[in-house]
Protein backbone atom coordinates (compact mmCIF):
# COMPACT_ATOMS: atom_id res chain seq x y z
CA UNK A 1 0.00 0.00 0.00
CA UNK A 2 1.41 3.40 -0.89
CA UNK A 3 2.27 5.89 1.79
CA UNK A 4 -0.51 8.34 0.90
CA UNK A 5 -3.06 5.58 1.38
CA UNK A 6 -1.50 4.68 4.73
CA UNK A 7 -1.89 8.29 5.86
CA UNK A 8 -5.44 8.56 4.54
CA UNK A 9 -6.51 5.40 6.36
CA UNK A 10 -4.72 6.47 9.54
CA UNK A 11 -6.67 9.74 9.51
CA UNK A 12 -10.03 8.23 8.71
CA UNK A 13 -9.69 5.23 11.00
CA UNK A 14 -8.61 7.47 13.87
CA UNK A 15 -11.60 9.72 13.28
CA UNK A 16 -13.99 6.77 13.07
CA UNK A 17 -12.61 5.11 16.19
CA UNK A 18 -11.92 8.10 18.45
CA UNK A 19 -14.10 10.89 16.89
CA UNK A 20 -10.99 13.12 16.96
CA UNK A 21 -8.91 14.25 13.99
CA UNK A 22 -5.24 13.36 14.40
CA UNK A 23 -2.46 15.89 13.86
CA UNK A 24 0.48 15.41 11.53
CA UNK A 25 2.60 14.47 14.54
CA UNK A 26 0.08 11.91 15.75
CA UNK A 27 -0.19 10.26 12.33
CA UNK A 28 3.62 10.20 12.02
CA UNK A 29 3.86 8.48 15.40
CA UNK A 30 1.15 6.00 14.51
CA UNK A 31 2.85 5.06 11.22
CA UNK A 32 6.39 5.38 12.56
CA UNK A 33 6.98 7.82 9.71
CA UNK A 34 8.82 11.07 9.14
CA UNK A 35 6.81 14.14 10.17
CA UNK A 36 7.72 16.04 7.00
CA UNK A 37 6.55 13.13 4.84
CA UNK A 38 3.22 13.03 6.67
CA UNK A 39 2.88 16.81 6.31
CA UNK A 40 3.37 16.41 2.56
CA UNK A 41 0.75 13.65 2.53
CA UNK A 42 -1.72 15.99 4.30
CA UNK A 43 -1.04 18.52 1.52
CA UNK A 44 -1.56 15.88 -1.18
CA UNK A 45 -4.80 14.66 0.42
CA UNK A 46 -6.02 18.25 0.44
CA UNK A 47 -5.37 18.46 -3.29
CA UNK A 48 -7.43 15.27 -3.68
CA UNK A 49 -10.20 16.95 -1.66
CA UNK A 50 -10.05 14.31 1.07
CA UNK A 51 -8.83 16.65 3.78
CA UNK A 52 -8.99 20.35 4.64
CA UNK A 53 -6.24 21.69 6.91
CA UNK A 54 -6.98 24.07 9.72
CA UNK A 55 -6.49 27.60 8.35
CA UNK A 56 -3.16 28.89 9.63
CA UNK A 57 -2.04 25.48 10.94
CA UNK A 58 -1.45 22.82 8.27
CA UNK A 59 -0.52 20.26 10.94
CA UNK A 60 -4.17 20.10 12.06
CA UNK A 61 -7.30 18.95 10.25
CA UNK A 62 -10.39 21.17 9.95
CA UNK A 63 -12.28 18.48 8.10
CA UNK A 64 -11.77 15.10 6.54
CA UNK A 65 -15.17 14.80 4.91
CA UNK A 66 -17.61 13.68 6.16
CA UNK A 67 -15.95 14.26 9.55
CA UNK A 68 -15.27 17.65 11.07
CA UNK A 69 -12.12 18.09 13.12
CA UNK A 70 -13.79 20.77 15.20
CA UNK A 71 -17.20 21.04 16.91
CA UNK A 72 -19.97 22.23 14.62
CA UNK A 73 -23.74 22.69 14.56
CA UNK A 74 -24.13 19.17 13.12
CA UNK A 75 -23.67 16.71 15.97
CA UNK A 76 -23.91 13.07 14.92
CA UNK A 77 -24.54 10.38 17.51
CA UNK A 78 -23.63 6.84 16.49
CA UNK A 79 -23.86 4.27 19.26
CA UNK A 80 -21.92 5.68 22.20
CA UNK A 81 -19.85 8.04 20.06
CA UNK A 82 -20.47 11.69 19.16
CA UNK A 83 -19.03 13.03 15.94
CA UNK A 84 -19.27 16.44 14.31
CA UNK A 85 -19.89 17.08 10.62
CA UNK A 86 -19.14 20.21 8.60
CA UNK A 87 -22.59 20.35 6.97
CA UNK A 88 -25.95 18.64 6.46
CA UNK A 89 -24.65 16.40 3.66
CA UNK A 90 -21.72 15.21 5.69
CA UNK A 91 -23.81 14.71 8.82
CA UNK A 92 -25.70 11.78 7.33
CA UNK A 93 -22.52 11.00 5.39
CA UNK A 94 -20.97 9.90 8.68
CA UNK A 95 -23.64 7.20 8.99
CA UNK A 96 -22.97 6.24 5.35
CA UNK A 97 -19.21 6.07 5.94
CA UNK A 98 -19.52 4.04 9.13
CA UNK A 99 -22.35 1.88 7.75
CA UNK A 100 -24.19 2.43 10.99
CA UNK A 101 -27.45 3.99 12.05
CA UNK A 102 -27.34 7.22 14.01
CA UNK A 103 -28.95 10.52 14.83
CA UNK A 104 -28.06 14.00 13.61
CA UNK A 105 -28.78 16.74 16.11
CA UNK A 106 -28.89 20.17 14.51
CA UNK A 107 -31.24 23.11 14.03
CA UNK A 108 -33.10 25.00 11.35
CA UNK A 109 -30.49 27.45 10.05
CA UNK A 110 -33.02 30.31 10.03
CA UNK A 111 -35.29 29.76 13.02
CA UNK A 112 -32.72 27.86 15.15
CA UNK A 113 -35.48 25.38 15.99
CA UNK A 114 -33.85 22.08 17.03
CA UNK A 115 -34.07 19.37 14.38
CA UNK A 116 -33.14 15.72 14.50
CA UNK A 117 -32.55 13.45 11.54
CA UNK A 118 -32.57 9.75 12.36
CA UNK A 119 -30.88 7.15 10.17
CA UNK A 120 -32.34 3.74 10.96
CA UNK A 121 -31.99 0.45 9.10
CA UNK A 122 -29.69 2.16 6.65
CA UNK A 123 -32.09 4.92 5.64
CA UNK A 124 -33.02 8.36 6.97
CA UNK A 125 -36.46 8.36 8.55
CA UNK A 126 -38.89 10.73 6.83
CA UNK A 127 -38.35 14.16 8.35
CA UNK A 128 -39.93 17.45 7.27
CA UNK A 129 -36.93 19.39 5.99
CA UNK A 130 -35.17 20.76 2.92
CA UNK A 131 -31.50 21.24 2.20
CA UNK A 132 -30.20 24.44 0.63
CA UNK A 133 -26.79 25.09 -0.90
CA UNK A 134 -25.73 28.73 -0.96
CA UNK A 135 -22.95 27.96 -3.45
CA UNK A 136 -23.26 26.22 -6.86
CA UNK A 137 -21.44 22.92 -7.34
CA UNK A 138 -18.74 24.40 -9.57
CA UNK A 139 -17.61 26.60 -6.70
CA UNK A 140 -17.96 24.35 -3.64
CA UNK A 141 -14.20 24.05 -3.22
CA UNK A 142 -13.44 27.74 -3.78
CA UNK A 143 -14.05 28.06 -0.02
CA UNK A 144 -15.15 24.67 1.23
CA UNK A 145 -15.35 25.81 4.84
CA UNK A 146 -18.00 28.38 3.85
CA UNK A 147 -19.75 25.93 1.51
CA UNK B 1 -24.98 23.54 2.96
CA UNK B 2 -27.63 23.93 5.58
CA UNK B 3 -30.77 22.21 6.81
CA UNK B 4 -34.12 23.96 7.13
CA UNK B 5 -37.53 22.87 8.34
CA UNK B 6 -39.31 24.34 5.29
CA UNK B 7 -38.85 26.20 2.01
CA UNK B 8 -40.28 29.28 3.72
CA UNK B 9 -37.44 29.12 6.21
CA UNK B 10 -34.90 28.95 3.37
CA UNK B 11 -36.48 31.96 1.67
CA UNK B 12 -36.31 34.03 4.85
CA UNK B 13 -32.69 32.99 5.50
CA UNK B 14 -31.68 33.99 1.96
CA UNK B 15 -33.61 37.27 2.09
CA UNK B 16 -31.82 38.32 5.27
CA UNK B 17 -28.49 37.83 3.51
CA UNK B 18 -29.44 39.09 0.03
CA UNK B 19 -28.63 35.64 -1.34
CA UNK B 20 -30.48 33.91 -4.18
CA UNK B 21 -32.78 31.02 -3.32
CA UNK B 22 -31.09 28.12 -5.05
CA UNK B 23 -32.54 24.72 -5.97
CA UNK B 24 -33.38 22.78 -2.83
CA UNK B 25 -33.07 19.06 -2.30
CA UNK B 26 -34.89 16.51 -0.19
CA UNK B 27 -33.52 14.35 2.59
CA UNK B 28 -33.80 11.29 0.32
CA UNK B 29 -31.68 13.02 -2.33
CA UNK B 30 -29.18 14.05 0.31
CA UNK B 31 -28.92 10.45 1.49
CA UNK B 32 -28.19 9.30 -2.07
CA UNK B 33 -25.43 11.90 -2.26
CA UNK B 34 -24.05 10.82 1.12
CA UNK B 35 -23.98 7.19 0.00
CA UNK B 36 -22.29 8.05 -3.30
CA UNK B 37 -19.60 10.15 -1.66
CA UNK B 38 -18.94 8.36 1.57
CA UNK B 39 -20.00 4.70 1.63
CA UNK B 40 -16.43 3.59 0.86
CA UNK B 41 -14.62 6.49 2.52
CA UNK B 42 -12.94 4.26 5.12
CA UNK B 43 -11.47 1.93 2.51
CA UNK B 44 -8.11 1.86 0.71
CA UNK B 45 -9.61 2.76 -2.65
CA UNK B 46 -11.75 5.67 -1.45
CA UNK B 47 -11.57 8.92 -3.37
CA UNK B 48 -13.78 11.87 -4.13
CA UNK B 49 -15.83 11.42 -7.33
CA UNK B 50 -14.49 13.31 -10.34
CA UNK B 51 -16.51 15.95 -12.22
CA UNK B 52 -17.97 13.54 -14.80
CA UNK B 53 -18.92 11.06 -12.08
CA UNK B 54 -20.56 13.85 -10.11
CA UNK B 55 -22.70 14.78 -13.12
CA UNK B 56 -23.76 11.13 -13.43
CA UNK B 57 -24.56 10.79 -9.73
CA UNK B 58 -26.57 13.99 -9.67
CA UNK B 59 -28.36 13.03 -12.88
CA UNK B 60 -29.46 9.72 -11.31
CA UNK B 61 -31.17 11.55 -8.47
CA UNK B 62 -32.74 14.24 -10.59
CA UNK B 63 -30.29 17.08 -10.03
CA UNK B 64 -29.82 18.25 -13.61
CA UNK B 65 -30.05 22.01 -13.15
CA UNK B 66 -26.82 23.80 -14.15
CA UNK B 67 -26.50 24.69 -10.46
CA UNK B 68 -25.36 21.10 -9.85
CA UNK B 69 -22.83 20.97 -12.70
CA UNK B 70 -19.30 20.95 -11.24
CA UNK B 71 -17.94 21.99 -14.64
CA UNK B 72 -20.24 24.98 -15.09
CA UNK B 73 -18.44 28.27 -15.76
Amino acid sequence: MEFLTDVKLAIYNTLAETTHAPTVQEVAAQLNANVDDVQQAFHDLHKKRLLVPEPGDPTRIRMAPPFSGVPSSFKVIVGTKTYYAPCAWDSIGICAALHQDGMVRTHDAHTREPMNVVVRDGMPKPTPCVVHFAVPAAHWWDDIIYT
Amino acid sequence: MLLFRSEESVEKWCAERNLPVNPMITLDQLWEMAQAWYSNRLTEESRRPGPDEIVQIFGRIGLTDPFWDPKAP
